[in-house]
């Protein structure tokens, strides 16, 4: 296969790519750990795998620093010549034996990268090693690699370890959800959304596990299992981990095709939920009123911004599977924007795409549906925004600088990478997340009327 | 001093061998080390006497690698070149940034107005891990000119390529006969080395061997300086307004220039440094192929370092007497601005004491760092450096016997020994690099070692005159607010656990010798 091969047609693209929008399967893992908060990754790899996805997930990511555990602070075997030739297990062992002993945290994820993966280094059997001398410590291996996959599938890899490795048969605890699909700094919002969707579910009387941008890792992580359903927000990642759950825990699991956005995908979400989890219908539609009143009437305040400057615009999207949709029904449902392009990077897996190309068509109040490509490479994708009518391009950083002299269109970097923006707690989920969009998307013009 | 002394030729492979695929790693051509801890002058000693060797430590934190601490931000900034990672996705990640950089550098300050960067991955699977990806490779060179039709197309081997056995010559020599653009391999797996330098020396070494041309004329007027990432905009603005004073031009290499600057390295009258361990094995290599002379110490830092900087290109250029009435002319500017620097810093305290400093990056700021404080009347009786080879060794003893002996600590990016000894030393500024995890939460002063490439804000120079005034007031507005570090150090939880600040030891988890 080679770099020319159409990207469409394959759920596994083998070729070159220029830049794509996300990095490895070691890189999705690490990501996954350091956006669990307390729990300590062991990177067994070369010194540069850490620092490498500083700048490639978490500056990428919202340009977020590392924090206490990733980055520069990340333990790390820094595999050399002679760990190829002799082996990487003896370093590895002293250095789980020093970050133990060292570093504050509550659950140790080795990682492996390509080169114990490439000599072989039996990782399993150090983890053993240790795990007899000082039972007391969780600690688990992401047995992974930098050529094993993506960012995403580095997700879950890590939830996959998780299971097997630290995961017992708890008892089940009426309306305790877990959430999964949120990808640390590959979803650059993943902090904010986080918090928005716990919030929710917890105003239905849910208990919800969000487990990433949590604190209480370990404690979070081990009541997985009690939970009464498993909630995807994707169209794709997190479902491996979901079906895995359900197979060894009987846990069922719902899926929704992204993070709701505004109070009609907000108002479904929530309504899906509720059935699904047997809430009462007053509290679902009692919270949906309130808040609804609430969202439409600041949306009042947009009008004329909206409706004087720049209405009914064409639009274009770039970004993953799971943002590409939300935001684009949004647009298209709550703003009146008409959708032109959808350039969806992340390379779903075939089974998501119907889904997807469903939300991106008949889930639009628009008879003017987008055009939906599929493309990971950054050449393409630029080549794929010319000449086309959209005013506003959603996308990432990549197109900041290119948006307004070759599309003639006002750039908003709403996906990865996000080095022009920096996401700390800000997202577009939930009833006002939407009112946070428009903000966000109008301010890119906004000026005296 | 014990045993006997190692003469130059013995402490550095001083050749260059254009006819093999890559330079040697540090360790070999200068017996480079990233661990140690003690005096500078017991440093200097052992590596004059060849006892200097590299230890292990039982901690270790990421701390970058050949491809993924330097190369993997950089060569993608050359301007009509394409960048081929041939790795794993992950590899290039850190990349992702290319659409931006010096997009922010106002075109009215002379960056280009139209540029267009590029890189390619090869994207290495598990098919590929167990039958190689060398059509892969070949596939993506073709298409890189297909779709940029670049001048050079440089190719980055990483940990994978090289342990699976790529033949990168082989596919290179095949495939350049049907592409206009040079292709250029560099070999910077990140297994290679465990010092981060042999990635300069090797991108050096590939741009030596198949981009710098014969020189078709000598350009009397031209100097080559090598610009790294920690160097601004305006240290470059700077640099190009002092030497254009006397009628030179600057070549500035590699970061965001054009292959035909590469080219033509080797008709400069002389090439200068920035960061001498950086620059090294350029210098050399065009000294030794093209008869290009060079000089490594000092570099523009501070009023004193940037005198000697100018004087060593005015001796190079025939430029001696105008650089003598350049220095003067400059003086009469800004030695009023540093004696106010300068008096400011010592009414600091308050009770005559010197306002005290942390400092250092590389083992070349370390050079230029100390004496410029020295100038500005700071005390840095301690210093980081990320690691050290013989390569600055004369300069290091030169530096001692100038300001006196302090204590070195050399690691790579280890937060941990970092955040120790800034929490041991205590210092009234801490300067971080921006990569160096905990240690900026304190109650005192912290501040950055240095800016990045495109900030173009005169407030963040530190190249020549102007950088040393600017760089100056910039440290003076450090010691004004503490209140950042101050609240992550009470509200955040310390990624160390609290013994480790009662022990004395910042190189704690040095292995012991067998």
């Amino acid at each position: 296969m080679v770099i020319n091969e159409s990207l469409q047609t394959t759920n596994l693209i083998s070729g070159a790519i220029e830049a794509p929008r996300y990095s490895c399967a070691l890189a999705g893992a690490y990501s996954t750990a350091v956006g669990i908060f307390g729990v300590v990754p062991i990177l067994h790899s070369g010194a540069g795998c850490g620092i490498g996805q500083l700048f490639g997930q978490f500056y990428g990511g919202g340009q977020n620093a590392g924090g206490p555990y990733g980055g520069t602070s990340t333990p790390c075997s820094s595999l050399v010549e002679e760990h190829v030739i002799f082996g990487g297990e003896k370093k590895l062992e002293s250095l789980i034996e020093s970050t133990v002993e060292l570093v504050n945290g509550e659950l140790f994820a080795v990682i492996s990268g390509c080169v114990p993966s490439l000599i072989g280094d039996d990782v399993g059997s150090v983890i053993r090693r240790f795990k007899e001398k000082k039972p007391e410590v969780p600690i688990i291996h992401v047995n992974t690699s930098g050529f094993a996959g993506t960012s995403y599938e580095g997700y879950e890899y890590f939830f996959d370890a998780i299971i097997d490795q630290l995961l017992e048969e708890t008892p089940k605890e009426k309306g305790l959800v877990n959430v999964f699909g949120i990808v640390p700094f590959q979803h650059i919002f993943w902090k904010g959304e986080a918090r928005e969707i716990k919030t929710l579910l917890e105003k239905i009387g849910l208990k919800a596990n969000l487990i990433v941008g949590e604190f209480d890792a370990l404690e979070n992580l081990k009541k997985i299992p009690a939970a009464e359903y498993n909630i995807v927000l994707s169209s794709w990642i997190g479902h491996k981990t979901a079906k895995k759950l359900e197979e060894k825990f009987d846990t069922p699991y719902i899926s929704f095709p992204g993070i709701p956005i505004g109070p009609k995908q907000t108002s479904e979400f929530l309504r899906v939920i509720g059935e699904r989890l047997d809430v009462s219908a007053d509290v679902i539609e009692d919270l949906i009123a309130s808040e609804e009143k609430r969202a439409y009437r600041l949306a009042e305040y947009v009008g004329d911004v909206l409706l004087i400057a720049r209405p009914h615009p064409y639009f274009a999207v770039v970004s993953d599977s799971d943002s590409a949709v939300s935001i684009t029904k949004y647009l298209a449902n709550e703003m009146g924007y008409l959708p032109d392009l959808v350039q969806i990077a992340d390379n779903p897996p075939e089974e998501a795409r119907e889904l997807i190309n469903e939300e991106l068509t008949n889930g639009l109040e628009t008879p003017a549906w987008p055009e939906i490509i599929y493309e990971v490479d950054a050449y393409r994708i630029r080549e794929n925004l010319k000449d086309r009518s959209f005013m506003f391009l959603l996308a990432s950083s990549l197109e900041t600088f290119i948006s307004g002299p070759e599309f003639n269109a006002i750039h908003l970097t709403v996906s990865f990478p996000s080095y022009d923006r920096i996401i700390l707690e800000r997202s577009y989920a939930g009833f006002s997340g939407g009112l946070t969009l428009m903000e966000d998307v109008m301010s890119k013009y906004a000026g005296p009327l | 001093m014990s045993g006997t002394e190692l003469t130059e030729n013995e402490l550095i492979e001083e050749r260059i061998d254009l006819s093999r695929a890559t330079c040697p790693n540090r360790e070999q051509r200068a017996n480079g080390i990233n661990v140690w801890y003690g005096k500078a002058s017991d440093l200097a000693k052992e590596a004059r006497s060849g006892c200097l060797r590299q230890r292990e430590r039982n901690f270790q934190q990421s701390s970058g690698c050949v491809l993924n601490f330097y190369l993997s931000v950089r060569i993608g900034t050359i301007r009509d070149a394409v960048a081929i990672y041939h790795a794993p996705v992950g590899c290039s990640s850190a990349a992702l940034g290319y659409r931006e950089l010096y997009r922010h550098v106002p075109v009215e300050l002379g960056r280009p107005a139209n540029y267009d960067l590029h890189w390619i991955t090869t994207n290495l699977g598990e098919r590929d891990v167990v039958y190689g990806a060398g059509e892969k490779l070949r596939e993506a060179i073709k298409e890189a000119e297909r779709r940029y039709n670049p001048k050079a197309i440089f190719v980055l081997t990483s940990c994978t390529s090289g342990i699976i056995g790529e033949d990168i010559e082989g596919v290179v020599s095949q495939v350049q006969p049907e592409i206009k653009a040079t292709i250029v391999p560099i070999h910077c797996e990140g297994s290679r080395s465990k010092l981060v330098q042999t990635g300069y020396d090797a991108f050096w070494h590939a741009v030596l061997k198949y981009l710098v041309k014969k020189p078709e004329k000598k350009q009397k007027d031209l100097v080559n300086v090598a610009s790294m990432l920690s160097y601004t905009w305006q240290d470059r603005l700077e640099i190009k307004r002092l030497l254009g004073k006397v009628g030179l031009r600057v070549n500035f290499v590699p970061e965001f220039a054009s292959v035909e600057q590469f080219e033509q390295l080797s008709e400069a009258a002389v090439t200068a440094p920035l960061c001498p361990t950086y620059t090294d094995y350029l210098a050399r290599g065009l000294k030794q192929e093209y008869g290009v002379p060079y000089f490594l110490y000092p570099s523009p830092m501070g009023v004193a370092h940037t005198d000697e900087w100018l004087r060593e290109i005015g001796r190079h250029t025939g430029k001696e007497r105008e650089i003598e009435a350049l220095i003067k002319e400059e003086h009469e500017k800004w030695l009023p601005k540093l004696k106010a620097i300068r008096q400011e810093f010592e009414n600091f305290k308050g009770n005559g004491e010197k306002v005290e400093v942390l400092g250092a990056l590389g083992q070349g700021r370390l050079l230029a760092q100390v004496p410029y404080f020295d100038e500005l009347g700071l005390k840095s009786s301690a210093a980081m450096c990320q690691d050290f080879d013989n390569l600055i060794l004369k300069d290091l003893e030169k530096l001692i016997a100038q300001m006196g002996d302090f204590d070195i600590l050399v690691n790579t990016f280890q937060a941990a020994e970092q955040t120790h000894i800034t929490n041991q030393r205590n210092p009234d500024i801490a300067m971080t690099c921006p990569f160096q995890g905990g240690a900026f939460k304190r109650d005192k002063g912290v501040t950055r070692v240095h800016a990045l490439r495109s900030d173009a804000h005169p407030w963040s120079a530190q190249s020549g005159y102007t950088g040393a005034i600017a760089f100056g007031n910039f440290l003076l507005q450090s010691l004004k607010s503490h209140s950042y570090q101050r609240t992550m150090l009470e509200k955040t939880k310390s990624t160390y656990r609290d013994w480790w600040y009662k022990q004395p030891n910042s190189l704690y988890y040095l292995e012991a010798e067998d």
